[in-house]
């Protein structure tokens, strides 16, 4: 297990080298020249000279680049252009709100779609199996903007319920917290639900047609034993990976959401970012959210490991 | 009467069975199950009758399709419900298995009642060690703690002779050879000391030198337990090895019901003779081997009268009408309008 997990580890060294080129590429693919953006209105060439010095504008590209990975080390992501404060804290100041928003939308979804998944396994072709079927196509089909929509309307402005917009963070009133945050994290679950819903579903009636769910029959086992145990365990280990793949998603995929709702996290810095060319921002945003995707997708396959006997040994 | 006979040096067949007074553990009678497809009905198993003795192996024969790993199903009631129509009568200790609530099937079910199956590939479930499957029905089925349980799940690996059980009791399905695992699924049936062992092809998905390694096993785990054992197997060479009474089936019916020795030395189905005749030799010089021609009929439209009829070299006028299973000789039984027939070899 531990060489598996070796290579696994080294295999993260070229992904990474090639997420960093991209994004470090991306700066310059922008046309026009950064030294003018940070100089101000009508530099002299001294004070261009100035700025490209201090920012190593005029070494080669390559060393430009190792300048770059430097800081990243370091953890300077460079300064935002229209907040006027390190890339970094604008991150760690909305890393919270998104990351709370997809821990709950994966939650909600992980919930539906097993629970969705094993039930209309178990009740195959039945009436509840249709329904179930129908409801994750329409998860799957809806999409988040007009889902958001519907439920401020209900919930927000016919039930007076729940907050229309906003978000209130969990140190302050975790009560208003959760009432600012279920509604998008419904949204995002729901879309996701559908999905997990299918996979779970056709993984379980695998499972549960298989030769070792028959002798667990045949041992006398309770059905709750038979399906839980013995089904479930297999039928669940390819969802893990699509439950690791789906939260990464929800990590950078939240902008709409986060957009109707009003929600201050990474969906909304990036877009706000894009709008006013706040390209370190951008930038950041960019690397912090990949960087995520490359550890979940690690996480995915050590669980995998775990749960998988035949690659433990 | 046949050459077959001294060849096999089989007892004097159609003599009366000393041990019919042995009282039997099983008892079929008509059992028939129906498959309910959506488009249509397969009658699988056809009234099928028989009974298993307290410590003896029954075979039942046939070539796929005939129904005979459908009728094992059936009597563990592993069948899904909502296809299958199973009717008839199946008697174990006084019992009425399809009557029975579920809940009581499940507590025969590993405990009195065992079952190994054909692929021991697939049969183990590969996210657990081989040890937590064979403690998880001592578990179910006897009031131990769970280190009185894991003793006795070691003591049995031990019985199906697998080396230094200890370590395997930690090992997963896939460290362990086909072999390796039927012996466990052997050792997890037998855990509970079972009055009755259904095995479906044990053997067949085996290399044929761990094939009579298992049997072998099996046979010296009778004798220790006796557990009766229904054996399912298409492989006569297995029937003659180790079983004591068989039943033929052919189509979903039963064509041939007598002791083994009877079955080699005076076969009375032109079914088992023709199954008879496609078993390699080494005693008989032959051309080749004589293949039944045909296959088996299609179960949705089987056709009138003898099922075996199309392919039958036999066949008369009268096999248009379905023959009954007529005894033709002392405990011998024969679903053909030819029997007995002294002729009748391969």
């Amino acid at each position: 297990m531990s060489s598996l997990l070796a290579r696994r580890l080294l295999q993260l060294i070229p992904t990474v080298v090639i997420l960093s080129l991209i994004i470090f590429s991306l700066q310059h693919l922008l046309p026009g020249d950064p030294a003018l953006v940070l100089a101000g209105e009508n530099p002299d060439e001294a004070t261009l000279a100035a700025v490209r010095a201090q920012y190593h504008l005029d070494q080669p590209i390559f060393v430009q680049y190792i300048f770059w990975v430097k800081g990243v080390m370091t953890g300077d992501l460079g300064e935002s252009m229209r907040h006027n404060r390190p890339v970094l804290d604008l991150i760690l100041l909305k890393l919270p709100v998104t990351l709370q928003l997809a821990i709950m939308g994966i939650v909600v979804a992980l919930i539906l779609g097993v629970l969705g998944g094993v039930i209309s396994a178990l009740r195959q072709n039945s009436a509840v199996d249709y329904a179930t079927n129908v409801v994750s196509l329409a998860g799957i089909s809806v999409p988040n903007f007009w889902l958001g929509i519907m439920l401020i309307l209900f919930f927000s402005v016919h039930l007076g319920w729940l907050p229309a917009s906003g978000f209130v963070s969990p140190s302050e009133d975790l009560k208003m917290n959760l009432s600012t945050t279920i509604m998008p994290a419904f949204v995002l679950g729901t879309a996701i639900a559908g999905v997990i819903m299918r996979h779970t579903r056709s993984a379980m009636l695998q499972a549960l047609e298989s030769d070792y769910v028959r002798t667990a029959r045949a041992k006398g086992l309770s059905e709750w034993v038979v399906v839980f145990k013995h089904a479930m365990r297999n039928a669940l280990t390819p969802i893990i990976t699509l439950g690791a793949l789906e939260f990464g998603a929800l990590l950078s995929g939240a902008v709409l959401t986060e957009q109707i709702f009003t929600i201050p996290g990474f969906g909304k810095l990036i877009v706000d970012a894009v709008f006013t060319r706040d390209y370190s921002v951008v930038q950041g945003v960019v690397l912090v959210t990949s960087l995520f995707y490359i550890i979940l997708n690690l996480l995915a396959d050590i669980g995998y490991i775990l749960v998988n006997p035949r690659l433990r040994s | 009467m046949s050459t077959s006979q001294n060849i096999l040096h089989a007892p004097s067949a159609r003599s009366v069975r000393a041990d019919d007074a042995v009282p039997s553990v099983l008892d079929v009678s008509n059992l028939r199950v129906v498959f309910e497809g959506d488009t249509r009905t397969v009658t699988a198993v056809d009234g099928v009758s028989f009974s298993v003795k307290k410590g003896r192996t029954l075979a039942i024969v046939g070539e796929s399709g005939s129904g005979k790993s459908v009728t094992s199903l059936a009597l563990m009631r592993l069948l899904p419900e909502h296809t299958a129509r199973v009717s008839g009568n199946v008697n174990f200790d006084g019992r009425q298995l399809l009557t029975e609530p579920t809940s009581t099937m499940r507590s025969l079910r590993g405990n009195r009642l065992a079952m190994i199956f054909q692929e021991p590939m697939t049969s183990l479930n590969p996210s657990y060690t081989v040890g937590e499957q064979i403690k998880e029905v001592i578990l179910r089925h006897r009031q131990m703690s769970k280190k009185e349980a894991a003793e006795r799940t070691i003591a049995m690996l031990r019985l199906v002779r697998i080396p230094s059980p200890e370590t395997r009791y930690h090992q997963y399905p896939h460290n362990l050879s086909g072999g390796m695992r039927q012996r466990v699924m052997i050792a997890m049936a037998l855990a509970c000391d079972p009055e009755l062992l259904i095995a479906d092809e044990p053997t067949t998905a085996l290399d044929v030198t761990i094939q009579a390694q298992v049997l072998e096993l099996m046979r010296e785990l009778q004798q220790k337990t006796g557990t009766a054992i229904v054996l399912i197997t298409h492989d006569l060479g297995v029937v003659a090895e180790s079983c004591d009474d068989v039943i033929v089936m052919y189509a979903g019916q039963v064509v041939e019901q007598c002791s083994v020795e009877e079955l080699f030395t005076f076969p009375q189905h032109p079914y088992t003779v023709g199954l008879l005749g496609s078993l390699p030799r080494l005693d008989e010089k032959r051309e080749r081997l004589a293949a039944i021609t045909g296959t088996v009929p299609d179960m949705a439209n089987p056709p009138a009268g003898c099922r075996f009829q199309a392919r039958c070299p036999f066949r008369i006028n009268k096999c248009a009408e379905m023959p009954a299973l007529m005894e033709v000789s002392q405990s011998h039984f024969s679903r053909c309008w030819r029997a007995p027939m002294e002729d009748l070899v391969p």
